[in-house]
């Protein structure tokens, strides 16, 4: 009777490799984050839609004496953003393999790319809450706000990167391996509400 | 239920006892990850709740009793009023129904030995916990919401609201909003994945349909409440603007996302209720659901066109007429999945050989009130009739018959259907019916007048009225039939305790249930079953060769399992069996986190920015020792 698999006995790459093969359906974990990411897209949906909501009551938008947003930077970090979902691609496949150094090795390069994104996104933010405060309109409140929500999903998504990275290092297990797929996941959403984000805070200068 | 006999079955059946064992004790319950423990610390808990709402409720009748009362002031009124209203909806009902039931049964219904995530399980119970204490840590300290339950701005901000009660309203909801979603998820998967193999998505339990329709709609209507709440948070701690029109904001704003979640809400709280009734009826007419495809599209279709009406709470606010025109018809059509079911539920009763024992009195008013208060609901929708009666008590008259008539009374009968189940014993059927006829009569004599008084004018949230209107006689009707509910009430706890300290034994299926659930013992043992039954319809337990198949299954150790704390996993649609997880054991570590989101909320309220981050990092320090092990290795 034991066709069926046992799959967290798969405590070493190939096992888990194997295991991950043998599975005809998504695992468990997969459908749990997959379900997390749509109830946080309708977060960033409703927060989206709340902007066009306030824009509407507003004759000036941004409101008389506020620059408007810039274009060309916000757009270069999102694209770089997008482009990280690469590697993470890439190690979600040598994962399913059962290829452990390579698999730490492209989350590794993912999440410098993005730690540095963050770094320069928390940098304008700080620097644009001197220019525009949060406090003067509707237009810095939900600006601020919804970029904020932004930078603390990705925030989070660096958080799982380094508890993956850090797990891997004892090697791959079939619980490690539905972690690396699941923080894959998570991370694809966060570039594509990143894409969202970033035409929603453009939006006035287009 | 699969008994074992021989001794190489008996061998197994101990083993599986060995595996899955618990500690006993404080630690026990602080530590455990079994579903049906959590269900029923959940079940205790928010009883507790319900009392409290109970007698925030009885406090708002003591002081309507006569025109002109003294008893309690406004302030302690809107306090009462608001705590009301909070307290039914996000720490009775819900956790009432998903925690304590659908934690409870769903596992059994579907043949699983645990939830998908059990250790996430223990945790939003103890964040559900975490967020009464910390809500009502306000109502004692005398700093209560009290704009209402839906805590309309400009009243609820710092203007004209300046004390702490508003931002308890705001983070208490936000933090029970984390417990309801990472419930949702669990339910989901535990549906999509834990299903024992054989049950395909159309031999599963119309309770089950309805659980996946409530965990989807929390899933998608929670977001709106948190972000709504945290718009509120930014504009009366930090000074933001989404509300206030000088500069820019918007009034509407709360009120569109209030409702967006507002409005799902209710049938959040009322298709637990349908589930509740589909697996009682059929016990007790002996007959399987009458059109059982279009009750379980009809369960998902109401929690779908849910999403789409939420405007028809603000036709009085001045909204464009086209906006109204469409709430107005949307709202219109949430009749059609409701009259398909009500419709399957009487021709069920008509067509089988119903025995009104107490749960399915229970059920019969439950059918009553909802017709009662959808009828009501249906004049709603045409806009000018809402316009007259907007914030008057015939809109109280209205959604009580619906969440506390319909919504309820299903849960009542389900106590008592399965307080043999969870309890090995039989409750006392002549006090359980007379339970139900005094609150039945209750609930009439409460909420039935508010509809004249509402007509009449009476305006709802209003802490008096004068003499000289004449509603003092309605008033009075309605107090003494809410001591009348109260008392019924009462006798419900006072049978089900009764019964558990000396009722009769009831074994393992006192009614002929459909489900699988009373294939096992009662109460359950740790594992659920000893075998992982076979399924090949709805309504297993009718299925009589299966059951058969079961023992002998057990005899050859098919789908025992025995060599470890592991569940079958099945493909989604088909339920082909596809894996044997290993469940993660006990764990302090879901208390852990537990309490260190309680503690971040404290900080938040406080407000003292490094003492948030010291909490935010001891959250994440709980974190990382719950995921250094991994579920094989517990």
């Amino acid at each position: 009777m034991n066709e069926v698999m046992r799959s967290m006995e798969a405590t070493t790459p190939v096992m888990a490799a194997a295991a991950d093969r043998q599975r005809r359906s998504r695992p468990s974990g997969w459908w749990g984050m997959a379900l997390f990411i749509a109830g946080e897209t309708t977060f960033f949906a409703l927060m989206i839609a709340s902007y066009f909501y306030l824009r509407f009551q507003n004759a000036h938008w941004p409101p008389v004496g506020v620059e408007k947003p810039k274009v060309a930077l916000p757009l270069i970090l999102t694209a770089i953003l997008v482009a990280t979902a690469a590697p993470l691609f890439m190690a979600v496949r040598a994962g399913r393999a059962g290829k452990v150094g390579r698999a730490w090795l492209l989350v590794f390069v993912a999440l410098v790319v993005q730690a540095g994104y963050l770094g320069v996104q928390i940098h304008e933010f700080v620097g644009e809450v001197d220019k525009m405060s949060p406090h003067a309109s509707a237009y810095g409140s939900i600006y601020f706000t919804l970029l904020g929500a932004h930078h603390l999903h990705v925030a989070a998504g660096l958080l799982l990167e380094l508890w993956l990275l850090a797990t891997l290092i004892g090697g791959l297990t079939n619980y490690r391996l539905i972690a690396l797929r699941v923080t894959a996941l998570y991370w694809y959403f966060v570039a594509a509400v990143g894409v969202a984000v970033v035409f929603t805070q453009i939006y006035p200068s287009l | 239920m699969a008994t074992a006999t021989t001794p190489e079955a008996l061998r197994r059946a101990a083993r599986l006892e060995r595996i899955w064992k618990e500690p006993g004790g404080l630690v026990g319950w602080i530590t455990t990850t079994d579903h049906k423990r959590i269900g029923i610390l959940y079940l205790f808990t928010s009883l507790a709740f319900f009392a409290l709402g109970g007698v925030e409720a009885l406090l708002i009748r003591t002081q309507l009793l006569h025109p002109e009362s003294t008893l309690v002031g406004p302030g302690t009124f809107n306090q009462a009023l608001t705590m009301h209203g909070v307290t039914m909806i996000f720490f009775f009902i819900i956790p009432m129904t998903t925690g304590a039931f659908g934690n409870y049964l769903l596992p059994l219904m579907i043949g699983a030995r645990d939830m998908a995530f059990p250790r996430l399980n223990a945790l939003s119970y103890w964040l559900f916990l975490g967020s009464g204490i910390f809500i009502y840590s306000g109502v004692f300290a005398g700093h209560a919401p009290n704009a209402g339950w839906f805590n309309y701005v400009p009243l609820a901000s710092r203007v004209y609201s300046p004390g702490p009660g508003i931002d308890f309203y705001c983070l208490g909801l936000i933090f029970n909003g984390i417990s309801s979603t990472v419930a949702s998820i669990n339910f989901i998967v535990t549906i999509f994945k834990l299903r024992a193999p054989g049950m395909s998505l159309n031999r599963m339990p119309l309770f089950a349909f309805a659980f996946l329709a409530v965990s989807f709609a929390l899933l998608f209507a929670l977001p709106s409440l948190t972000l709504d709440c945290v718009f509120l948070e930014l504009q009366r701690r930090l000074g933001f603007q989404f509300f206030d029109p000088a500069h820019g904001g918007t009034v509407f704003l709360w009120q569109h996302l209030f409702w967006f979640f507002g409005h799902p809400e209710v049938y959040i709280i009322i298709l637990p209720a349908f589930g509740i009734a589909t697996s009682i009826i059929p016990t007790f007419t002996k007959r399987r659901m009458v059109a059982f495809p279009l009750v379980a599209m009809a369960e998902i279709a109401v929690a779908f066109i849910g999403f789409g009406v939420w405007a028809h709470h603000m036709f009085s606010a001045g909204l464009p007429a086209i906006t109204t025109v469409y709430f107005a018809a949307a709202s219109m059509m949430v009749v059609i999945p409701s009259a398909i079911q009500i419709f399957a539920w009487l021709t069920t009763f008509a067509s089988g050989r119903p025995k009104f024992t107490t749960p399915l009195l229970w059920i019969v008013g439950f059918i009553t009130y909802f017709i009662i208060g959808g009828l009501s609901g249906i004049m709603f929708a045409a806009i000018p009739f809402d316009q007259q009666t907007t914030d008057t008590y015939f809109v109280v008259a209205h959604f009580h018959f619906i969440i506390f008539g319909a919504a309820v009374f299903p849960l009542l009968g389900g106590l008592y259907y399965w307080f043999p189940k969870v309890t090995g014993k039989l409750y006392d059927e002549r006090l359980g019916k007379l339970s139900f006829w005094a609150t039945f009569i209750g609930t009439g004599l409460t909420f039935f007048p508010m509809h004249i008084v509402g007509l009449l004018g009476m305006p709802r949230r209003v802490y008096t009225y004068p003499k000289d209107v004449d509603w003092q006689s309605y008033n009075l009707i309605e107090s003494i039939g809410s001591y009348l509910i109260a008392a019924g009430l009462l006798m419900v706890l006072a049978n089900l305790v009764r019964s558990y300290l000396k009722g009769a034994p009831s074994g393992n299926d006192p009614w002929g249930g459909a489900t699988l659930e009373w294939s096992t013992t009662s109460p359950p043992p740790d594992y659920n079953y000893p075998v992982i039954p076979k399924v090949s319809s709805a309504y297993p337990m009718w299925d009589l060769d299966d059951r058969v198949a079961d023992t002998g299954k057990l005899e050859r150790g098919e789908l025992v399992l025995e060599e470890g704390h592991l569940t079958p996993a099945t493909t989604v649609f088909d339920a082909n069996w596809d894996e044997v997880l290993d469940m993660p054991s006990e764990s302090i570590w879901p208390f852990l986190t537990g309490a260190a989101m309680f503690l971040l909320f404290f900080m938040l309220l406080g407000g003292h920015l490094f003492a948030v981050w010291v909490t935010i990092a001891l959250v994440l320090l709980t974190l990382v020792g719950w995921h250094r092990t991994e579920p094989q290795e517990s």
